[in-house]
């Protein structure tokens, strides 16, 4: 059963279904994620000591060093990577994070409608975000 | 985005791995800020190269992009790494000097200049009305407002990509109707000091965010006063580019803003973090020393000494290091350390037992404190010349 619909816009193409980590702070993946494991280590954050593997990442959008896509991409080669990302405003840094390490990515979406521990299927081919 | 039949087909995986995820960052970018295509640039420069900046987490990236046989398309330039060959490369503990060796085999493997600087344009003619792809923001600022050739802050990773298709996506200050100025800075009294225009650059960059100033009351200019004011602007804030020529017409109804002497005392008080002046290192060279700051450099400390207590780095590129070798031999004579291919905020100077850095640089101020956990001393170079040198 489709809980809600939320409408976005294709960013990374992907389909997949997994369970919502929802942080309302941006997220600097350069020093703000350890890049071996994708435990959340950025202090101040909504998330801290969370692991983003095999999770759908929700938050507003990056910040800090353009270096944060390379670890995105470690984070894929470390198997620790998010299943997928939703964003409310893409940013270049987690844009080319997401393409080199082929995560599904969506933004435009209001994540505050999503809740930590949801299951969420999104559709990164159609911009579309299913809280099942 | 339109692209080419050829963009397609390296969009589609038909060239390989490397380009093909070069290309989607380029246009997945270009998609994401609305350009309509990808335009040909002259050259690429890419930051993201000191291991100290970088960590780990990059390598593997690069080293299977260069590993592919991908080659830089256009003339590409690196940034500063994290150690000189003469003095810190002997200084530093070997673990860190391996890992960022293997960091530099991967970008030479891909065809870029071991230029190793921040000054790109130093070492290349850069065409008037030129399209780049330039990272490194001291560069961006410098090349649009003073070369007039067209930028947009690239990151690390995307001037990488535009490095290897030789493009890059037509939007922001690639069109001419973003580059014009939309704000009037007035600084009266002017201001003349090479110091004064750094801390108007850092003054300036947190208020503007990212619009584009004219700026009016600037005296006794000079490219390098330029490059200090642009440095410091882009630490700050999102500002690509400046107009400075006095004479540009006033536009009705453009925003203005006035800077007065208090503004520029208040910020050069504020990037000094300490009260006491014994410095551990005094550093010049942020950006990149150009040809006549060495010699200016080397004329004040001809037939003295440094200080036993004291390092005194000048850092330069190995360009205008070999163009200035007579001037260059008089600073080592005097004990200065000449450095090429890094610089105080790209290497490890806490492993050195540095505390305390004095500069000349805004931006190395504003940045020392986090990237060097050091106190800082912003002062006008020949303050700094003479704190190193014994009397």
């Amino acid at each position: 059963m489709t809980k809600a619909v939320l409408k976005g816009r294709r960013i990374v193409e992907g389909l997949c279904r997994a369970e919502a980590l929802v942080s309302m702070k941006p997220i600097s993946f350069l020093g703000g994620v350890d890049p071996q494991t994708g435990i959340i280590v950025e202090k101040g954050s909504d998330i801290y000591g969370e692991r983003v593997k095999d999770k759908v990442l929700c938050f507003p959008h990056g910040h800090g060093s353009t270096v944060g896509s390379y670890v995105i991409y470690a984070l894929a080669k470390n198997s620790a990577a998010p299943a997928a990302l939703v964003n409310e405003k893409a940013d270049s840094v987690i844009v080319i994070g997401a393409v080199m390490a082929n995560i599904p990515m969506v933004d435009q979406i209001d994540i505050s409608k999503i809740r930590k521990g949801d299951i969420v299927e999104v559709d990164a081919y159609n911009g579309v975000v299913r809280i099942l | 985005m339109h692209l080419t039949r050829e963009e397609e087909r390296i969009y589609n995986g038909e060239l390989g791995w490397a380009s093909q995820i070069c290309m989607r960052i380029l246009v997945k970018l270009g998609d994401l800020f609305g350009a309509e295509r990808l335009i040909p640039i002259d050259s690429a420069h890419v930051s993201g190269v000191s291991y100290k900046t970088l960590g780990n987490a990059p390598t593997d990236f690069l080293k299977t992009l260069a590993e592919s046989g991908e080659k830089t398309r256009v003339e590409s330039t690196l940034n500063p790494k994290s150690f000189d060959p003469e003095y810190l490369g002997k200084r530093l503990p070997e673990k860190l000097l391996q890992e960022q060796r293997e960091i530099l085999r991967a970008f030479e493997k891909m065809g870029f200049k071991q230029s190793y600087t921040c000054t790109p344009y130093h070492l290349q003619k850069v065409r008037v009305g030129a399209h780049l792809a330039w990272a490194e923001s001291s560069a961006v600022v410098y090349a649009n407002s003073i070369l007039g050739a067209m930028t947009n802050r690239e990151g690390g990773p995307s001037a990488l990509a535009a490095a290897i298709i030789g493009k890059t996506p037509d939007y922001g200050i690639h069109k001419p109707e973003n580059r014009k100025p939309n704000i009037l800075v007035e600084v009266d009294p002017p201001i003349k000091y090479g110091i004064e225009y750094s801390a108007l650059g850092i003054f300036l960059g947190r208020i503007l965010k990212d619009k584009i100033p004219i700026i009016k009351g600037l005296k006794e200019l000079t490219e390098d006063k330029l490059k200090q004011l642009g440095a410091a602007l882009a630490s700050t804030g999102m500002t690509n580019m400046f107009y400075y020529e006095n004479e540009l017409r006033e536009k009705s109804g453009i925003e203005k803003v006035n800077v007065g002497r208090k503004e520029i005392e208040n910020t050069i008080e504020q990037l000094t973090t300490t009260q006491v002046p014994k410095p551990d290192l005094v550093f010049i060279g942020c950006p990149h020393c150009s040809l006549q700051e060495i010699k200016k450099i080397a004329k004040i400390v001809r037939g003295k000494k440094i200080k036993q207590e004291i390092e005194l780095w000048i850092c330069t590129s190995r360009f205008i290091r070999e163009k200035a070798a007579d001037h260059i031999n008089e600073l080592e004579k005097c004990g200065a350390k000449v450095l090429t291919d890094t610089c105080a905020v790209v290497t490890w100077t806490e492993e050195l037992g540095i505390k305390t850095i004095m500069t000349n640089s805004a931006k190395t101020a504003y940045y020392a404190p986090t990237l060097n956990k050091a106190d800082t001393i912003l002062a006008p170079l020949e303050e700094c010349l003479k704190t190193a040198l014994e009397k």
